[in-house]
């Protein structure tokens, strides 16, 4: 078994949502995410399915240990989404994406009350670090 | 069956489409994901760009012509071609994409519509590339690209 397949062996399955609208990003998300081993994936394709999810999951009692979500959006984008989600007292880390990492999509990430953004595309490297940093690896 | 001749070809074209500026590291992401449960992951996930891309490239032709010009929605459809171009690596035409975003904020409708003209130029010659390197790979067969993808 490999370091990082003992590792994920080892710890409790992990649950993330991951909110993204293009098929392009799930399907590199959900690859990554299973090669990271040990997580229990749910999607949404917009900021407001993702809101209903995080509500429906029982918001007070922490239904994600993260959440993963992208801007740029239909029907609600990342930050509102962010914002809703901090409103309804869920203290899950929130790591905002997009193609762009202009200073200002970075801020407006984290005044929604992300606790951390990365840039497109998730990579290897990337998810493992986020991991790393919100004590999921 | 000897395939070595074929693993030249097919290791050269990978190189060539790197050391020209068509993909980048993301690109070797997608081959590490793939694996005996996704024994065609990358192909299938360039086959997603180039479908997502050719109806974006559509989008965009489309809201060029519209009057008056939409920056902001063209800049959005751009934003999205440019996401989906990084998840495979495709280099060139993400810093295509940059250049039409630049451009969108400039509202300089004269730079994007040569932004258009060179991603299409770009689009087409890396499905080009692609669709060829993907045929030499389908001669190795997947058994023995899992064994080569370990050496």
């Amino acid at each position: 078994m490999t370091g990082a397949a003992a590792a994920a062996a080892e710890r409790r399955a992990i649950r993330v949502l991951l909110v993204e609208d293009e098929e392009i990003h799930r399907v590199l998300a959900r690859a990554l995410l299973r090669a990271a081993g040990g997580v229990v994936l749910d999607e949404a394709e917009n900021g407001a399915e993702a809101v209903r999810r995080v509500r429906e999951g029982g918001a007070g009692a922490g239904a994600y240990d993260l959440i993963l979500t992208d801007r740029q959006m239909p029907v609600m984008d990342g930050h509102e989404a962010t914002r809703q989600i901090r409103a309804l007292g869920v203290t899950t880390p929130i790591v905002g994406l997009s193609s762009d990492s202009l200073a200002a999509d970075v801020d407006a990430f984290i005044k929604a009350g992300a606790d951390d953004f990365t840039p497109k595309p998730l990579s290897k490297e990337k998810l493992n670090r986020i991991l790393a940093k919100f004590n999921l690896a | 069956m000897d395939y070595s001749n074929l693993w030249r070809q097919i290791f050269s074209m990978k190189k060539s489409l790197f050391d020209q500026g068509y993909l980048d590291e993301q690109y070797n992401q997608l081959e590490e994901l793939q694996d005996d449960s996704s024994p065609n992951f990358v192909e299938e996930v360039v086959a997603l760009f180039f479908k997502d891309s050719s109806r974006l490239l559509t989008n965009i032709e489309q809201a060029l012509e519209k009057y008056p010009q939409d920056f902001y929605r063209l800049d959005s459809l751009v934003h999205q071609f440019k996401g989906s171009g990084s998840s495979i690596g495709a280099l060139r035409m993400k810093n295509e994409c940059s250049m039409f975003k630049a451009h969108c904020n400039d509202r300089n409708l004269e730079g994007c519509r040569r932004s258009l003209q060179k991603m299409k130029r770009e689009h087409a010659t890396l499905k080009q590339k692609l669709e060829t390197y993907f045929q030499l790979l389908r001669q190795v067969g997947p058994r023995e690209r899992a064994v080569n993808s370990r050496k």
